[in-house]
């Protein structure tokens, strides 16, 4: 998936599910948008629902360094690269 | 230490009704809250009883995103209560945080709803590969999902006690946060209970028999506690708080006092899970009058457990009886309402509160001819304009644990 196809998707969560009120890729998402571990978790969940495969735990405690979308995007190309080699 | 504990705001969401308001006009003019069962399609097509104690009107809820992730249906019943009971005290941000503010509050068993959506990705194995259970699934359903969703909704930071016994979740919340301040623990305690609509809870009584089935056709003409032709209890839902506070401290604040909890009592049968017990529920009613120290002549009225299963009525007015004889009114308010089981105890306290408050007692609805089997006792015949002093609130639940409290009318609060 393509950057641009993933930001798409992950926006599209965002703004549905979690309600964000006109999201900036570079908003710090706990203080902007109120998002917590809960969310983060929940975000995960739906993650791997809209990548088809399972995240590692490994790559689950990464997520949680994650501070703004482009953070996001950061994560699952690498996500995205790493399972493609 | 022993301080005096009072009620400074109540709020309950009831089958008849939202507030002081339209509760007592259902109390006065006889009117019923329950309707015929909703299908939930699960278990409606197999369950004998078909009537439902319902909460049938809308609900603002002005709750955000960020509060309703942790909510279940039966939180947000829960923390409207809650909130209603907060804002009514007039309690300063700073006490409502201070750490001196507790949180008694039950449910039966959490959220049935978000349990059973859960079970049916269990069982429907969809996504497996996937973490297919949301995070907040289990803060959702959690027994003590009421009571947690409220201090994190208002950021209390006291103690937390989540009481789960069935019918006595929320006179046990009550009791409980009134020996909390009693005995100087806390200052205030937020109390109460909440269930949500929940078919799993009809089958179990159903399956007991204990369910009302014959009046299917007529859901307002059951339950009829203490009438001969009774034949079970209705299940209802709902949510009921109170906020008690030390009362020194609260009449130097300024609060309205609603009522004062001058006794409670908690025991068990020690045997029996199921079956009512005479010698367990006499002793419920007596050690919540040595606990306020009061004797039985002074109660002038009596909020029954009546359920209207065929044993609970015969058993309580017995013991009813033998404690109090046959002076003070007494009242089945399920049949107003349903039993709406963690939820009875607080909402049959406020209902209570509001008829000292307005000075009248409604009656048994559906007592049409007692039971002769039953204790010959004063029950309320009609609504009654009459001002009452001191009022026993009994509960009683399966694993046989009784509770009674003990509420003096506000105005006589000195």
């Amino acid at each position: 998936m393509t950057r641009d196809v993933l930001q798409k998707k992950i926006l599209s969560i965002l703004v549905q599910d979690f309600e964000f009120q006109e999201p900036g890729l570079d908003d710090n998402l706990r203080e902007d948008h109120g998002f917590d571990s809960i969310d983060a978790i929940e975000l995960l969940g739906k993650i791997e629902r809209t990548l088809g495969f399972s995240l590692t735990r490994e790559e689950k405690e990464k997520a949680m360094e994650i501070r703004t979308i482009n953070d996001i995007l950061d994560y699952l190309e690498r996500i995205q690269q790493g399972r493609a080699q | 230490m022993k301080r005096r504990v009072v009620i400074t705001a109540c709020s309950a969401i009831t089958p008849i009704g939202y507030g002081q308001q339209s509760i007592v006009e259902s109390l006065r003019l006889g009117r019923s809250g329950v309707k015929p069962l909703r299908d939930d399609g699960l278990l409606t097509d197999h369950i004998h009883s078909r009537v439902f104690g319902t909460v049938d009107y809308p609900i603002d809820y002005a709750f955000n995103r960020s509060q309703r992730k942790t909510m279940g249906p039966v939180a947000y019943y829960a923390c409207q209560v809650a909130k209603d009971v907060l804002e009514a005290s007039g309690l300063s941000k700073e006490s409502i945080a201070s750490g001196r503010l507790g949180v008694a509050f039950g449910s039966t068993h959490g959220s049935p709803t978000v349990q059973r959506e859960i079970y049916q990705t269990f069982f429907q194995n969809l996504e497996a590969e996937f973490s297919s259970i949301g995070a907040v699934d289990y803060l959702r359903s959690m027994v003590h999902t009421t009571a947690v969703n409220i201090t994190r909704m208002f950021g209390i930071t006291g103690r937390v006690i989540a009481s789960s016994t069935a019918c006595t979740t929320s006179s046990q919340a009550i009791g409980f946060g009134y020996e909390m301040i009693k005995f100087g623990m806390q200052d205030a305690m937020l109390c109460g209970g909440a269930d949500e609509y929940d078919t799993t809870t009809v089958a179990v009584f159903d399956n007991l028999l204990a369910c009302s089935v014959g009046y299917n056709d007529c859901p307002s003409c059951t339950p009829r506690p203490f009438d001969k032709k009774r034949d079970g209890l209705v299940v209802g839902e709902g949510g009921a708080a109170v906020l008690l506070e030390e009362y020194e401290s609260a009449k130097q604040r300024g609060a309205t006092i609603l009522g004062e909890v001058i006794g409670f009592a908690c025991n068990n049968n020690g045997g029996d899970l199921i079956l009512p017990n005479l010698d367990g529920i006499t002793s419920t009613l007596r050690l919540a009058l040595d606990d306020a120290n009061i004797e039985a002549k002074e109660v002038d009225y009596i909020s029954a457990h009546a359920t209207a299963t065929k044993m609970g009525d015969i058993i309580e007015s017995q013991a009813i009886e033998a404690v109090y004889g046959q002076s003070p009114y007494v009242t089945g308010l399920k049949s107003y309402t349903g039993h709406t089981m963690g939820t009875c105890g607080a909402m049959e306290l406020i209902m209570t509160l509001y008829m000292m408050a307005e000075d009248f007692l409604a009656p048994t609805l559906n007592l049409q001819e007692i039971d002769p089997r039953c204790a010959r006792l004063n029950y309320t015949p009609k609504v009654i304009e009459a001002s009452t002093r001191i009022a026993s609130i009994q509960n009683f639940a399966f694993g046989g644990v009784n509770t009674c409290l003990l509420i003096k009318n506000g105005n006589e609060v000195l």
